[in-house]
């Protein structure tokens, strides 16, 4: 089965494909390109299992694949490295290619319901953007090197724009579109320093295998090979500074704080592109790259400290700002904010597998609650406000019970999917800290916290929308959806029920049963590749000095039930205000710290005083400066030659001919002057 | 023979165009343009040269020697071309085509001399990208002026003629300062050279103490002083900060078909001058201050940045982002790698296409619109699709998008600067200057938001209708070429590099 390997590529291409296709044809399809997009997406997944399931069940070497596909420039002896395009496949990516294509393609049916049957105009664009946005993701998936990594990284960004502002003619989305793209550029500005300098440091940016930079990173610390290292710094401080300037990539598309401020505003985008961007492509690459470099992360317990710290901080921080929205999807833009929260909690609390495992689960359930909350919106005529519906449980049963689901895996309610994987988060940041590392304790305290927050918010927007009685004309009379959105949230809503089974940890601790199968699976890297589970905890104990305590099968069991409790403890205060028939806002209890929330922290004023406030007063002072000083004392000049005399002053006048008489005779003299002293004639 | 050929059918086309009627003129011009183009890629297909053609262990491609009179020092007539001059012949000969193209909608009165002038103006620039003597270099050089000026003063703006002197004066008294700069050196060398050869120049620099001193004054400081006015003799026509003024006045008042040639190529004579001239054949003045170039290269990036956000002309704000880029292509230079040289002239064949490709786009919305402020207009999505869907896409080049040239020209300056070896604190420098791909994402998109999108709004009284298709074409070829180059950057690259190495192995660098 080795032979899919060849076709990885394809994986990408496809919907590339259906990109081109639905821009130039797209007009003349009958389903204007949606077909060609759900085609090659669905080829997309087809291929991408048959690549997992091979990564599965093959042995040694064969479960992974790391090829160079194209060189984009070729070094030379003076220019020691090349750039290139590569396909890495080893278990982490072939996962990522299974989730990514499965949401992709499950967000194009899904588009057929949302936006054909809508009858909404420019649909070849809408679905070219989908393409193209399916081929970046994709191939950042399989990127062999960190090089390829940016490029596509960047292009998610580029279609994120298209798609948040795909209803260009309104005003919101195309500034939303802005305001997504500039901040994730500001952070891509760092991953690019960050990427450069890997360049220059190791002169490869290859992430797997015995000539990969994290592997030569590790070698340098043990003195086993050289590096370039800059700015005076030894090489551990250079690998940690080296690793934050990629955080900052990280920390704009995975919506963390302080760059988290874009999220919430694209929700100006089709609900489907939403759901794709929160579950599956733009902000899940930024964690993705993290967890692909792991191996150099592993090495800086600086650098691990600070994701682990801003992710412990952002999903919490995150969770509290959805406890007062209004809009549905306002709510889920901030859990999506805090969920990513918990995986950089994980991956800088040494969890990899729990951060991986809280990806995959996260992917389901948030695109399962994104095209649920696309199902409502549809039903209510596109009013997205939860205080305009309520009582829709039983008008749409598929909706309610999938969006159930998906709900309580986002809360982290067992049995659902959510519950393993963030009781995983939860564990293993917790081992870690209270083994050698306690400062990753403040990164858990925070992220336990953030439990109650989840569990509040999610139930209140679950009996907002869907319990009580219907607070308006349209919830009483909600417009009927179709196969094309029920079906996903079905494939979806399983999913989310029972994903937790791939990775139950607990149990296999209780019980010895070896059913940690995404541990497995992950381990299975090849082990030239160095990406593999016991390589990253090798790495993580003696590099970044990460013991883990024993806190035996109690503390395990103490730990889950004190993450499940609380969640339930925040659900059940959301039961208890608002599971009533006619339901009141209760956040005005909050005083001034519901002013606060409302305004998010006021996080987003300052950025926007920041471009507006600042740098544009300031290029409008250059502009001055510019035009009255640079340019006054060129103008200046030519003013003073003016006056130098009448031959001068003809200089102004506008004859070319007299320029040109001017320089000629200039240069004869010129000619002369240093003929004379050069001894020329 | 075949640059020759190539400038002579260029000079005639010009000729005929000029005395055709001007009912005729643009198309006889665009077909008459496809003989430069079509041979500037035989030449490209065909190209054998290797090595840099100023420097040792040279082939120099299609080379001609001509001994043309004795004056003390031996005038040639001397062309060729290497991995460095070829793509600009290349851009060269695309941009005009498309330029003459994209002059149809606008250009309705005089039009035979107008295509006339633009066919001269590529002939001069042909000339200054093949010549390899410094009087016939210098002689096309002052070519390129004449008609440059004409062309912004007779169908210019408002303020042409305001714009058109600015620009004759400035460049051209930069043009006798580099000029004196030059013959000190060249001076300064006494009997080492025997003509004006830029390669024999270049070549007994190498070989080093052939400059001796002249009047009193020690060898270092003649050099430093020849660098010193040939680096702002070619600064001002790049230009950089502060020596920048000329361009935003010369580009608003031009016409676009001329911004189009100016911004995409007559730029690229300044930095291609300054690598020919000043980090070719003195790198020990140009490592001596690295620094000090490399502040100005940051400050061109990030105060040119910072003006354009100030814009509210989108031809202005084109203007100065051109400023910004090109600080990219200093700090290549003096980065001394081979990514940063090779990225440096990368940066000026896929800045050509872009810059090229922006103007022509603003020009096309100003065909159908008649304004270019960003506030006289929103929505114009709406009307115009197609133009509107190729604007995005070039803003993002602009950007640095992968996958168009754009990234691939900054991301090797990038590689290239950060570790230079003559460079101090090298990092800090082109970290500084890399900020700029954020600044220049905030004003275009700031621009898009506010001209593209939005509720369709027109300050002016025009119907707007889709352009016609003469107007879009020029602009997909040119967006194609951006695209092909940033998949494929070794088109240019593998023979930018070839020609770019000497130069670096000259002071034994690295990366």
């Amino acid at each position: 089965m080795t032979w899919i390997y060849d076709l990885v590529p394809a994986i990408a291409l496809l919907p590339l494909v259906s990109f081109v296709v639905a821009l130039f044809a797209g007009k003349y399809l009958p389903k204007k390109g949606a077909l060609a997009g759900i085609a090659a997406t669905g080829g997309s997944l087809v291929l991408s299992l048959l690549v997992a399931l091979t990564v599965a069940t093959s042995d040694g070497a064969d479960t992974g694949y790391n090829e160079t596909l194209y060189t984009f420039l070729e070094g030379s002896s003076s220019a020691p490295f090349s750039l290139e395009l590569g396909v890495l496949i080893d278990p982490l990516s072939a996962l990522m290619l299974v989730v990514v294509s499965l949401i992709s393609f499950l967000v194009h049916v899904f588009s057929l319901g949302y936006m054909n049957d809508e009858g909404e105009t420019g649909l070849p664009r809408y679905y070219a953007g989908l393409g193209l946005f399916s081929f970046s993701m994709l191939a950042f998936v399989f990127a062999s090197n960190i090089l390829m990594a940016f490029m596509f990284f960047e292009l998610v960004g580029l279609c994120s724009y298209l798609l948040i502002g795909f209803w260009f003619r309104e005003a919101g989305p195309p500034s939303a579109a802005k305001k997504a793209f500039l901040v994730t550029r500001f952070g891509d500005y760092f991953f690019l320093v960050g990427v450069v300098a890997i360049f220059a440091t190791f002169g490869t940016g290859a992430f797997a295998g015995s000539e990969s930079f994290p592997h030569l990173a590790e070698q340098a610390l043990h003195g086993e090979h050289s590096v370039n290292t800059f700015l005076g710094l030894g090489e551990q401080a250079w690998f940690t500074v080296v690793g934050l300037l990629v955080l900052g990539g990280v920390i704009g598309k995975s919506a963390q704080f302080p760059l988290h401020t874009w999220l919430p505003d694209a929700m100006e985008g089709p609900t489907p592109v939403s759901a794709l961007i929160h579950a599956a492509t733009m902000v899940a690459a930024g964690v993705f790259l993290v967890a692909r470099m792991y191996g150099f992360y592993a090495l800086s317990p600086t650098a691990l400290g600070v994701i682990a710290f801003i992710g412990g901080f952002t999903a919490l921080f995150a969770a509290t700002m959805g406890v007062v929205k209004q809009e549905l999807k306002q709510v889920l833009a901030y859990s999506t904010i805090s969920q990513y929260g918990y995986m950089m909690l994980a991956l800088g609390g040494g969890g990899y597998v729990a951060a991986v495992f809280h990806l995959t689960t996260h992917a389901v359930f948030k695109a399962l609650l994104f095209l649920g909350a696309g199902s409502v919106i549809i039903a209510m005529h596109h009013n997205e406000n939860m205080w305009d519906m309520g009582g829709l449980k039983e008008k749409m049963p598929v909706t309610y019970w999938t969006f159930l689901a998906g709900s309580l895996a986002l809360a982290g309610i067992f049995p659902f999917a959510g519950f393993w994987s963030k009781d995983e988060v939860l564990y293993e940041t917790l081992i870690h800290g209270l083994g050698e590392s306690p400062l990753l304790l403040g990164g858990y305290a925070m992220g336990l916290l953030a439990v109650v927050f989840t569990g509040f918010y999610t139930f209140r927007m679950v009996f907002l929308t869907f319990h009580g009685e219907p607070r308006t004309d349209v919830a009483e009379d909600p417009e009927p959806v179709r196969w094309n959105v029920k079906g996903p949230l079905v494939v979806l809503g399983v999913l989310a029920t029972v994903l937790g089974a791939i990775n139950m940890v607990p149990i296999k601790k209780l019980t010895d049963a070896d059913i940690d199968f995404l541990h497995q699976f992950l381990d299975e890297a090849p082990s030239g590749f160095l990406t593999s589970v016991h390589h990253y905890a090798e790495l993580l104990e003696v590099e970044a000095g990460y013991g883990a305590a024993d806190i035996g099968t109690t503390g395990l069991l103490a730990s889950a039930a004190l993450s499940l409790g609380l969640a339930l403890a925040g659900a059940g205060l959301a039961y208890r205000l608002y599971n009533v028939p006619e339901p009141v806002e209760h956040t005005d209890k909050l005083g001034r710290v519901k002013t606060l929330l409302m305004h998010n922290y006021y996080q987003d004023e300052y950025q926007v005083w920041l471009a507006t406030g600042l740098t544009v007063p300031v290029a409008k002072a250059a502009d001055t400066f510019d035009q009255g000083i640079i340019d006054g004392v060129v103008n200046g000049i030519s003013s003073v030659s003016r006056f130098a005399g009448r031959g001068v002053r003809r200089i102004q006048t506008g004859v070319v001919r007299n320029y040109a008489a001017l320089l000629t005779l200039a240069l004869v003299l010129l000619v002369a002057f240093f003929g004379v002293t050069g001894g020329w004639f | 023979m075949l640059i020759e050929a190539l400038l002579v059918a260029t000079l005639l086309a010009a000729g005929v165009v000029f005395f055709a009627p001007d009912r005729y003129a643009g198309k006889l011009a665009a077909v008459l343009s496809l003989l430069p183009l079509v041979g500037s890629l035989w030449l490209w297909l065909d190209f054998e040269g290797s090595g840099n053609a100023l420097l040792d262990g040279s082939e120099i491609a299609y080379e001609t020697t001509i001994e043309w009179m004795d004056i003390g020092y031996t005038l040639q007539w001397h062309v060729g071309l290497d991995g460095v001059s070829l793509p600009l012949i290349v851009l060269t000969t695309i941009l005009t085509t498309a330029a003459i193209v994209s002059a149809w909608t606008p250009i309705d009165e005089r039009q035979s001399q107008f295509y006339g002038l633009v066919l001269l103006l590529e002939f001069g620039l042909l000339g200054v990208f093949a010549a390899l003597d410094f009087f016939v270099w210098f002689v096309f050089w002052e070519v390129v002026l004449v008609p440059m000026y004409f062309l912004i003063a007779i169908w210019g703006g408002p303020r042409r003629k305001y714009a058109a002197i600015k620009f004759f004066v400035y460049t051209n008294v930069a043009s006798l300062i580099m000029f004196v700069g030059f013959l000190t050196l060249v001076f300064a060398m006494g009997d080492s050279v025997t003509t004006l050869g830029l390669p024999e120049v270049a070549q007994a620099l190498q070989a080093g103490g052939a400059v001796g001193s002249i009047a009193g004054f020690a060898p270092e400081t003649v050099k430093l002083f020849a660098f010193a006015l040939m680096f702002f003799g070619f600064a001002v026509k790049v230009p950089v900060v502060p020596v920048h003024t000329w361009l935003p006045d010369a580009h608003v008042e031009a016409p676009t078909p001329v911004s189009v040639l100016l911004a995409g190529v007559l730029l690229k004579m300044g930095t291609y001058a300054l690598l020919r001239f000043n980090f070719t054949m003195l790198p020990d003045v140009a490592t001596d201050y690295a620094e000090l170039i490399a502040v100005i290269a940051v400050i061109s990036v990030i105060y040119g940045a910072m003006l354009a956000l100030a814009q509210q002309d989108l031809k202005r704000i084109v203007a100065y982002s051109s400023i910004s880029s090109m600080g990219y292509v200093i700090l290549g230079l003096v980065a001394y790698t081979t990514y940063g040289v090779g990225g440096a002239t990368f940066q000026m064949i896929s800045h050509g296409f872009i810059s090229g490709l922006m103007f022509m786009v603003v020009g096309v919305i100003y065909n159908e619109t008649h304004t270019r402020m960003v506030g006289d207009m929103s929505g114009m999505a709406d009307r115009m699709p197609w133009t509107v869907g190729i604007f995005v896409a070039a803003a993002f080049g602009y950007m640095g998008l992968p996958l168009m040239s754009g990234f691939a020209a900054e991301v090797f300056v990038f590689l290239g600067s950060f570790d230079a070896p003559y460079l101090s604190l090298a990092p800090l420098f082109t970290a500084a200057a890399m900020f700029g791909i954020v600044i220049v994402a905030g004003y275009l998109l700031w621009a898009m938001q506010r001209t593209l999108f939005g509720e369709f709004d027109l300050g002016t009284d025009y119907e707007v209708g889709r352009a016609p298709l003469h107007d879009v074409a020029p602009l997909a070829v040119l967006l194609a070429c951006v695209i092909v180059l940033g998949v494929n950057p070794d088109l240019f690259m593998g023979m930018i590099q070839d020609a770019i190495n000497p130069i670096v192995n000259s002071l034994g660098g690295g990366a």
